[in-house]
Order: structure tokens, then sequence, then C-alpha cells
């Protein structure tokens, strides 16, 4: 192994105190170390979940200035640069900043909030089609969205009416569920039965109303991009930042989840308590997402596989996955708005296109396990 | 058996007289016991009728495909509409409309080899590596594959303007506005798919003791298979051709009808003749009420009482293998 200057400085340390040993850092591990008024302190930093992530961020930035610059007037990627920070001519500056920044807002944290939840929930239920789209929360969410718009009785909110939908899908394919445990295919079926439910519950909501309300509701039963609610998005911002905070805390638990329950506990973690942590917050995650978005819930199954296929299989690559799937949505809109253009194919489509083969693949190949 | 069929003659009634519109049951009965009402009888005979007559059929049809591949999947989830049959229809026709066809000629028989393609895709994914030796395995692989389907179609619908104008109200599964004519244009091949039912009953009724068995006794297992899937494809085209993709229908009624008949599907498929159409009329009816006076699509009713079939099937402790 090659000496870095991290490690020699560590070593430089340990040498002025000679009733330490230094430790090598295990391999494929980076070493930070620092001295503070508290003594030495290190920090082991997985090299390639660090190659992982910095490649997907800046994946995602390429596919940002891309999505800035493409569209029904294009703008070239240098004009794009300028005009973010208003020094272009005044048509790309609008075209910039006031109709695609907040779109490529919206799309890159859906695409994170989604692909987070997805991660979440696999890890929970240790089976990797587990995912908020396929069990049926995703449609929960959208059905009380779509009941908020369409006014029965009570208007609140779409957010609020989102998350109450996805926590009553949440606790529906659990409760149903619960004799045959999560890991199993029942559990996904048993979700796809919840999901067909809520579905028909929102065709059932979409008819009761006049063609107007049906036409401001339709974009919920797809996933479009195209008709975000005022102030659904701040909140799922606020949202996102939290729960990437909560879920990196959670990291060393999820960790652990995957191993069998005993094993877990023996390890000292509080099974049950974790579980219902990491479940409120895949769920809050979903329904926050969806009221911006729709149920574009196969972005829940693609981010996670692709950050899973690129990193190792030590921990649970969070970060990585929510950067795949904003990269996922940001690619997929962008797909959306130019493919047919004049005509703009809802990002809830174009996902399902692209994700309903991948999960054919995973469904038909040999057998692994499910994590 | 009597009793399904009193209970199918009644449902029948009951959808000629109960309607969104301003006839109700009592102007319906008198008009049945001899009153002259020009505009009851337009609305009666002329509109409820068919549609009645078309619900019994799509009920038959979809019912028996039903039993059929779940006796050949050996599986009783396997449902054509969960499995991508009924997608495979839609998709279809969706196609053959852009690349040009009108809907009046060519929807049945381009349906009805949409179905075919559909059902050869999914049972070949049920023979692959053993996917089908787990039977919820084989219906996720189907939503997998009809969910696909489902958005191909509404993409081809963004793209053609003409063709979404055209089967924007079939796509969703609707027994409403449907004419007499589309049914007799069915008929022929809803015929030819009965006689060959009639014909593998008892071939089927031993393919279910086994392969070896089957094959024992003198059968042709993949002869049988064939035959079967070409029939599902024949009906399923054909129903979904006159009423659009309804799901959930085919694993409700053979469901019911193993309760009545038991293990035998001679018997099974004999109970799903009525058992069919009192589901498919009845929830035709409930769409007609719930939401007077505009129109529910059936697709949604069938689906509501069908995903909890699907949940109680999936929770039974052990899964029944067929």
């Amino acid at each position: 192994m090659k000496p870095t200057p991290v490690r020699s400085s560590v070593l430089n340390a340990a040498s002025a105190r000679p009733n330490r040993i230094p430790i090598a850092p295990p391999q494929g591990y980076w070493r930070l170390a620092w001295r503070s008024r508290h003594g030495d302190q290190s920090v082991l930093l997985e090299r390639r979940a660090v190659t992982v992530n910095v490649g997907l961020l800046g994946a995602f930035l390429l596919a940002s200035v891309l999505y800035l610059s493409l569209g029904s007037v294009n703008v070239a990627p240098m004009a794009v640069l300028h005009a973010l920070f208003g020094k272009a001519d005044v048509m790309a500056n609008f075209v910039v900043q006031e109709l695609r920044l907040p779109r490529l807002a919206a799309a890159a944290c859906t695409g994170a909030a989604f692909a987070l939840a997805g991660i979440l929930m696999q890890t929970l239920a240790r089976n990797r089609l587990a995912t908020p789209g396929i069990i049926g929360i995703d449609n929960g969410a959208t059905a009380f969205a779509v009941a908020s718009i369409v006014g029965i009785g009570v208007s609140i909110a779409p957010p609020a009416m989102a998350l109450a939908g996805a926590t009553t899908a949440a606790v529906l394919t659990f409760g149903l569920a619960a004799g045959s445990g999560t890991q199993g295919y029942r559990f996904i079926v048993a979700g796809i039965g919840v999901g067909a439910v809520f579905g028909a519950v929102t065709q059932l909501l979409l008819a009761r109303v006049a063609i107007d309300t049906a036409n401001a509701a339709y974009p919920w039963t797809v996933g479009s991009l195209n008709a975000r609610p005022s102030g659904a998005l701040q909140l799922l911002i606020l949202g996102l930042v939290l729960g990437l905070i909560t879920a990196l805390m959670l990291a060393r638990s999820l960790t652990l989840l995957r191993f069998k329950d005993a094993t877990a506990s023996g390890l000292g973690i509080n099974v049950k308590r974790r579980r219902l942590e990491v479940l409120l917050l895949s769920v809050a995650l979903t329904g926050l997402a969806v009221a911006v978005a729709g149920p574009v819930g196969m972005v829940g199954l693609i981010g996670p596989e692709i950050a899973r296929s690129l990193s190792s299989s030590r921990g649970v690559p969070i970060t990585a996955a929510a950067l795949a799937g904003a990269l996922v949505m940001v690619l997929a809109d962008l797909a959306g708005r130019t493919l047919l253009a004049p005509i703009e194919i809802p990002v809830g489509i174009v996902t399902a296109v692209v994700g309903g083969p991948w999960l054919l693949w995973i469904l038909m190949r040999p057998q692994r396990s499910f994590t | 058996m009597l009793l399904l069929l009193t209970a199918l003659v009644a449902v029948s009634l009951v959808s000629l007289l109960i309607g969104a519109g301003s006839v109700g049951p009592g102007r319906a009965i008198a008009l049945l016991s001899g009153a002259q009402d020009s505009e009851a009888h337009f609305i009666v005979w002329e509109l409820r009728a068919p549609r009645t007559l078309i619900g019994i059929v799509v009920g038959m049809a979809l019912g028996v495909a039903g039993a059929l591949l779940q006796a050949v999947a050996r599986n009783p989830l396997a449902e054509p509409g969960l499995l991508g049959v009924s997608a495979g229809a839609a998709f279809a026709v969706a196609l053959a409309l852009v690349l040009g066809a009108s809907a009046a000629t060519l929807r049945i028989s381009v349906a009805q080899l949409g179905a075919l393609m559909g059902c050869v895709c999914v049972l070949s994914v049920a023979r692959f590596r053993g996917v089908g030796n787990d039977p919820i395995r084989l219906v996720l692989a189907g939503a997998a594959f009809s969910g696909l389907l489902a958005s191909l179609t509404s993409l081809i619908l963004l793209y053609d303007q003409r063709a979404a104008d055209e089967i924007r109200f079939w796509v969703i599964g609707s027994l409403a506005g449907r004419r007499l004519d589309d049914l007799l244009s069915v008929l022929p091949s809803m015929l030819v798919a009965s006689i060959i039912v009639l014909l593998i009953a008892r071939p089927l009724a031993a393919l279910a003791l086994g392969e070896r068995v089957a094959s024992g006794l003198g059968h042709h297992p993949n002869l049988i298979r064939w035959l079967v899937v070409a029939c599902v494809a024949l009906l399923v085209g054909a129903a979904t051709a006159i009423a659009g993709p309804i799901a959930f229908v085919g694993l409700v009624v053979p469901f019911v009808a193993r309760a009545f008949a038991g293990p035998d599907i001679r018997r099974t498929l004999w109970f799903c003749l009525p058992i069919g159409p009192l589901m498919v009329l009845s929830a035709d009816i409930v769409s007609r009420v719930v939401v007077a006076p505009s129109e529910l699509p059936l697709g949604v009713l069938t689906a509501l009482c069908g995903a909890p079939v699907l949940i109680a099937v999936v929770r039974a402790r052990r899964l029944p293998m067929l």
C-alpha cells in the first residue's frame, strides 16, 4: 500500500507518543486524521464510496447544465452559466431562471426523495422489490392528493393529504402482509393489491367531478413535473434535507438492519424502534415527493439499483442513491421534454418505460439475496 | 347452479330496469308489461338490452379465460388482466390505430393477436428459469409487463391525437355505448373458442394430475397448452375488443367457481359461465348508479372488488397449488 501524506502524518503523531501503535487503515479506505483540543481524531472514508459519490455528483451537474440548456428554446451551455448569474441576454435569463431552474429543482428533489425512500424501504423490508411505488404507497398518496384537489368535503393542501395517503397505504400494506413477513414475494403482491385499490379510488374521484377539475388533477395520476402546486416544493426541500440528515444518522443501524433480526439486535440495535423510524422516514419522503410530481415510483427502484451496483456491499449507499435518483429524474424529464417535442411526455411515463424492463430483468435473473 | 342461473336472470332484469337516465325502474316495468312509452322503449331496448347482452358475453369470456389460464399455469393467481394479456390487446389496438388502421374494421383480430402475444410472452417468462414455480413471482412479472405495456400505450396515445380520440373511452374499460354490431362481430371467434374448450376440457383435467400422468393417459401436454393459450387469446382478445381491458374478473370468477365446484376443472368451467356475467353485470349496474348522471369505468369497480380477493389469496397461509 502506498503511503499517503495523511497516513504519514498519523505516523508522525504516533511516533511522538511511543505508547500508541499506529493502525494502518483497512484496505480500500482513506483515513483522515487531525488533531484537535480533545486529542487525535480520525475518520475512515471508503475510497469507492467517495469516488462513486463524486462521480454521480459530477454526472448530475452535467445533466443539470444540459437540462437548463435544451428545450423549445436552446441556450448554449456557456450562456446557461452566465444566465444563472443574470449576466446573459434577457430571453436567456428568463428561460433559465424563471422557467427551467424551478423545474430542475423539482426534478432533482423529487428524484432524490423517491430514491432515498426506495432504498430505505428496501433495506427495511430486506427485499429489493419493496419500493414505495411497487407496494402501493405512491398510489395511496396520489389518491389522497387528488381527493384534496377535487375537494371531497375537506380542502387541505395536497402535501398534507399526500402524507396522510402515504401513511394509510403503508399501514394497510404492512398490516395486510403482517402474517407473512416482508421478505417474500407475498408482501409485494399484497402491496400491488393495495396499490390497485387506491388506483381505482383515484379514478373514482376523477370520474365524479367536472372535466376541468379532473384535468387539473390529471398530472398526479401519471406523474408529471408540469403542474407543481405552489408551496409543495419548498416543503419537499425542507423534508429532503431533514430526511438526508436523519438517514445519515441512521446509516450505521441501516447497515446492520440488513442482517437477521436476531443478529441485528445482538449487535446492539433496537430493531423495532429503528424499523419504525426508517419506515416513517420513507413514507414521509414518498408523500412529500408525490405532492410535487405525482407517482413516479420507478425512480425509487432505479436509483437504488444504480447506487448499489456502483458501490461496494459494505454499507447502504444512502447519498449515492439520492444522487442517482436525482440524476435519473433529471435525465427522464429532459427526455420527456425534448424527444417528442412539441408534445411533452409526462416524466412518469418515461420512467415507467425505462424501469419496466429493468424490473422484469430483476425478476428473471437467478435469485440472489434481496438487499 | 340453479341458484346461480336464477341470480343471473335477476341481475339481467335489474340491468334492464336501472340506469343513469330519467327512465327509472317504474317506467321500465310498465314498458315490459306492455305500456306505450317511446322514450322508455328506446332506452330499454336500444341502449340497455345490448349493454346487458354484451356484459353477459364479456363476463363469460373473461371468467372462462381466467379459469383456463389458471389451470394451464397451475397458478391460482394467473389472470388475463394481471398477467398482461389485456394490456397486450390494448397495446396492439393502439399500435394498429397509429399505423393507420381505422377503429371500425380491424379491432377484433388485432386485439386477439395482441392478446396472443401477451399470453405467449408471459407464459414463456413463466417457464423461464422456474419463475412459474413460484406463483407470486409470476404475478409480479405479469404486473411489471402490463405496467410497461400500459405506459407504452399511453405514449402512443400522446404521440397521435387522432388515435387518442378514437380509443380514449375504450382504453379504460367500459360497457357504455357499445353497439350490438360489435357483439355480432366477435361471436364467430367466441364460438370457435367454445368448441375448443369443450374438446380440451377432459385432457385439461388430466393435465391437472401432472404432465406425466397426462401423457400416460394418452394426451399431449404441449398440444393442450398451446390450444389453451390460443383459446385464452381468442376469448380475452374478443372481450377486450368490445369492452376494453377489464382486470381482475378472471381472478375473482374462477376463485368463486372453485368454491362451488371443487377441484375438477370441468365443473369449474361450467360454474364460470354464470358467475362471470354475474360479476360483470353487477359491477356495470353499480357503475351506472353510483355517480349518476355520469358513469364510472367498469374496470375501476372490478379492481375495487378484485384487489381484496387478490390479497386474500396471497394471505392464505398455504398458497393453493393447482
